[in-house]
């Protein structure tokens, strides 16, 4: 499940409670049907700049850095406090995109993730903007969540399309995506899916490798 | 004396603090300790210097969220209960600074951090931005992908880097005995703390006897290699009791309190 943070922002540019509260009900309540959820969540650049209210300077790296950090220990609380009223327990997982290239620290990152998940417990995963040398939180954090895919051989990716409750799921090996209007036609499709095991068809096949992909 | 004087004037300063001294002996977490913690370096921010806090604690805090309270077995384990208890040690660190109107940020560290040039400039640029910005970030290794416990070891020497990575004036290091003592204070009444030390020599390395409480790594053996760190680099530590985070106003008082690892420095750094 990807998200960003802009699809939860209202028209102010504050976080839209409401919508906070939905998505973590939605995702606690797929969990509970037996789903393993893994949360793909940026915000932390936009959060930080609401909080320390200071403009970061966007071609600026440090300001960018400096604004995350605050932020993200802000995005992990917003998040432990809905997910909170649905019992459901958060594991926050910073990570950096070289996380694949590095000998070791993709299993360790695996084995976390199995561990969570085993616990009932959805990671809340970002980018660890602080320390990592590129791909600052763009636009898109597709490339985190494909990664993240890839670390726990997901059987698909969500993505939070608007605020109107739409989703797009994206299947291994497909090229156009499915886009389901609200929650229940999401539920539906998710049964319907892992019912047809369709999932287990394209289980080698792999994800489509960036937004442009899928939007084609 | 004279060398306890000059604590007065550290400007930016690392304070240590460690799992043993956030929860009680049960592993739970000591909320009132947390809040006094933030009120004094809330304190110490309003009073113009920068402060930096390094602080474990992830892997209690995931496993009292869980309602565990055994040292946990196993690596994949301790990474995912580090993955809770970080979310929720932020959490409870916001909640009392903010009560002090103190911003703070969260900043995970990973060994590469060190040895990678670009990432070492980064991070540092990042701190830099932060203190200058009145934020204190607090620091802890990123547990969930590190190669836990190989990678930086624990938590005292994290923060001697971090202490370097800062070009900071002071280390000070929370721990739960009043310092290091000329003897163990358990086997020998006579033992007194070391108020200074100028140089660490072997025979004072052999002093401190490695400790382990249920759920910290560190003891005095790697807080005295954390000072030896620092003092090469012109960076002053102190060792005290954390039980009171108040007395950190008594050591940049300069009083005589737990133990000073004296560096070389003469001179307060320009910030």
């Amino acid at each position: 499940m990807r998200i960003e943070i802009a699809t939860l922002l209202g028209q102010n540019g504050k976080l839209d409670e409401k919508k906070m509260d939905r998505l973590a009900m939605v995702l606690s309540n797929l969990k509970n049907s037996g789903k393993q959820i893994l949360l793909v969540s940026s915000g932390a650049i936009a959060l930080g700049t609401a909080k320390i209210g200071f403009k970061p300077d966007l071609k600026n790296f440090t300001d960018m850095q400096a604004a995350a950090a605050a932020g993200q220990a802000e995005l992990i609380r917003v998040y432990q406090n809905h997910f909170g009223t649905y019992n459901q327990i958060v594991a926050q997982v910073l990570l950096t995109n070289d996380i694949i290239n590095i000998p070791g620290r993709m299993e360790h990152a695996k084995n976390t993730f199995d561990t969570l998940l085993s616990m009932n417990i959805i990671p809340v995963i970002n980018e660890n903007d602080v320390v990592s040398t590129s791909d600052i939180e763009l636009d898109d954090n597709y490339p985190l969540a494909l990664n993240v895919a890839t670390i726990v051989e997901a059987d698909m990716i969500l993505i939070k399309y608007d605020d109107n409750g739409k989703f797009l799921i994206v299947h291994r090996g497909e090229q156009s995506s499915l886009l389901v209007n609200n929650e229940n036609e999401l539920l539906h499709e998710l049964e319907n899916s892992y019912n047809k095991q369709v999932l287990k068809e394209y289980k080698n096949k792999s994800f489509p490798s960036s937004m442009k992909e899928i939007i084609q | 004396m004279l060398r306890r004087k000059r604590l007065i004037n550290a400007k930016r300063i690392v304070i240590k603090v460690g799992t043993s001294t956030l929860s009680y002996p049960n592993g739970r977490l000591n909320f009132r300790l947390i809040e006094q913690l933030a009120q004094v370096l809330s304190t110490l921010s309003q009073q113009g210097r920068d402060l930096l806090l390094v602080s474990s604690g992830a892997i209690g805090v995931g496993s009292g969220r869980l309602g565990l309270y055994e040292k946990p077995a196993g690596l994949s384990t301790k990474q995912a209960l580090a993955a809770i208890g970080q979310a929720e040690l932020i959490k409870i660190y916001q909640k009392f600074f903010d009560d002090c109107e103190q911003i703070v940020a969260q900043v995970l560290l990973t060994k590469d951090v060190i040895t990678d040039p670009q990432k070492y400039q980064n991070t540092k640029n990042t701190l830099e931005k932060l203190l200058s910005l009145n934020i204190i970030p607090i620091i802890n290794e990123n547990d969930t992908v590190s190669t836990f416990e190989i990678e930086f070891g624990d938590n005292d020497s994290l923060s001697a880097m971090v202490s370097i990575l800062a070009d900071a004036d002071l280390l000070i290091m929370l721990t739960d005995t009043d310092g290091l003592y000329s003897a163990d204070p358990k086997i020998n009444p006579d033992a007194e703390i070391i108020s200074t030390v100028d140089n660490i020599t072997p025979s004072l390395e052999k002093l401190a006897t490695g400790t382990g409480t249920s759920f910290g790594t560190g003891g005095m053996i790697t807080k005295i290699a954390a000072a030896k760190i620092c003092s090469a680099k012109n960076i002053d530590t102190v060792i005290i009791n954390g039980d009171d985070p108040a007395i950190i106003f008594s050591v940049l008082e300069g009083k005589n309190i737990g133990t000073h690892f004296v560096s070389g420095s003469e001179h307060v750094k320009n910030h």
